[in-house]
């Protein structure tokens, strides 16, 4: 790792004006994929501006229908806090297969989003449970956020502030893991809301990133069962082919871990 | 890894030949290119910034234009280091010809990588270097008054 400077931001606005002062900075959370890419000299940004001690980031609440999840909060807080266990409980069991304990108690809700790792299990719950991610400057819903591989609708001096869930009726999550690196190859959010609109998010298997499958949202919006979409698939020329499977194989994941997700619901 | 894909651009050949040798356009239309300067009719330098994710990585490199056919074909390639994090050379067939609306512009990439960025595995190599030709082609469309040009870009590793 080449050598780099540290900053600590004490607010939002301290984090705008230490990056825009340095050279080539970039904004840390947990650290988790941004500190392994340096290590391996893929990255070396001049400066570091950590975002996790500003207040603002802090905390997970629930008022009334709504969690609301500080970005800095690591998985393993969004994994064991009450407010979302009780709520979405899905998004509590997501959250504790993300990565290994390392991972869990380092990574952070935000970091993990800002980065858009198309393997990763985040972006699902987003898309899925229709959140809303809250930055210094705006608010954009999670199919606005998410636009393409590791990329997102922020700009360079922007960050995540919260991120807000509706409570759903009811939301499976379920992933196919790489057992080396704990990835999904392919993970899938079957999700009704309360509303009573469907929604089916898949992570790990698009060569875009995070993608939604209207065929399936429609099918369970008539009928929520495992079988009402076992007979729906996804066209592999989109999905990723790389050494863990072929793109056929991850669009025939996509069927089998959307059955399971909408068997976890119940 | 080779990829392989066409385009209908609504411009003469002409149009499209000109566009495809000009430096400028070809520096606006490669993302992350920094500099492209020409050191000859048919050699230039180049340097790229290619991000992806968390990574980061500067090649320095040259491009070269071979096999002159004006205006229907040529190849051009280049290679570039990018310190630590490895290489990058490849090379394009590309072809023109007319059609009803425009002209059809056909390619044939060949692409490898090696060092660090080549561990990453091809997850991200392939889907990246299919954007890198996707949007190059719709950028130069655009440019030459198009819109989003029909067709797109296959990828397929080996």
């Amino acid at each position: 790792m080449y050598a780099t400077t540290y900053h600590k931001a004490s607010s939002l606005d301290d984090a705008v004006a230490k990056l825009g002062g340095a050279e080539d900075g970039k904004f840390l959370s947990g650290g988790q994929t941004l500190l392994a890419t340096m290590k391996q000299r893929l990255a070396a940004p001049t400066d570091l501006v950590d975002l996790t001690k500003i207040p603002e980031l802090k905390g997970i609440t629930l008022d009334g229908d709504t969690v609301t999840v500080g970005a800095a909060s690591t998985h393993y807080e969004v994994h064991s806090s009450d407010a979302v266990k009780s709520a979405i409980p899905a998004l509590a069991a997501l959250a504790g297969l993300i990565g290994d304990p390392a991972v869990r108690n380092m990574g952070t809700m935000g970091g993990s989003v800002a980065n858009n790792d198309p393997a990763a299990d985040y972006p699902a719950a987003l898309v899925g449970l229709n959140a809303t991610v809250h930055t210094n400057k705006r608010a954009l819903s999670a199919d606005d956020f998410f636009t393409g591989m590791f990329e997102t609708a922020l700009e360079e001096d922007e960050v995540i502030v919260k991120i807000s869930f509706p409570a759903p009726e009811k939301a499976g999550y379920e992933k196919f893991r790489n057992p080396a690196s704990r990835y999904a190859m392919c993970g899938v959010m079957a999700v009704k809301l309360k509303d009573g609109s469907v929604r089916v998010a898949v992570t790990g298997a698009g060569s875009d990133g995070v993608f939604r499958v209207p065929e399936m949202e429609q099918a369970l919006a008539a009928n929520w069962s495992p079988d009402a979409v076992a007979s729906i698939t996804v066209s592999p020329d989109d999905m990723i082919g790389d050494l863990h499977g072929s793109p056929e194989y991850r669009a025939h994941l996509v069927t089998v871990m959307a059955k399971r997700a909408v068997a976890a619901a119940g | 890894m080779e990829m392989k894909g066409e385009y209908v651009i609504p411009a003469s050949r002409e149009t499209v030949w000109e566009a495809l040798n000009d430096p400028e356009v070809l520096k606006e239309c490669i993302t992350g290119c920094k500099s492209l300067d020409k050191e000859s009719d048919t050699e230039m330098s180049a340097v790229v910034q290619a991000k992806v994710g968390p990574v980061k990585a500067t090649f320095k490199g040259n491009v070269t234009l071979s096999n002159l056919n004006p205006p229907s074909s040529y190849t051009i390639s280049g290679e570039g280091k990018g310190g630590i994090a490895g290489f990058a050379k490849g090379g394009a067939d590309v072809s023109l010809e007319e059609v009803e609306g425009g002209t059809r512009l056909s390619y044939e990439v060949t692409a490898q990588i090696g060092g660090k960025l080549a561990q990453l595995g091809s997850r991200l190599v392939d889907s990246t270097a299919k954007k890198y030709a996707d949007d190059f082609f719709s950028c130069l469309s655009k440019k030459l008054g198009g819109g989003e040009p029909e067709g797109g870009t296959e990828a397929s590793s080996s």
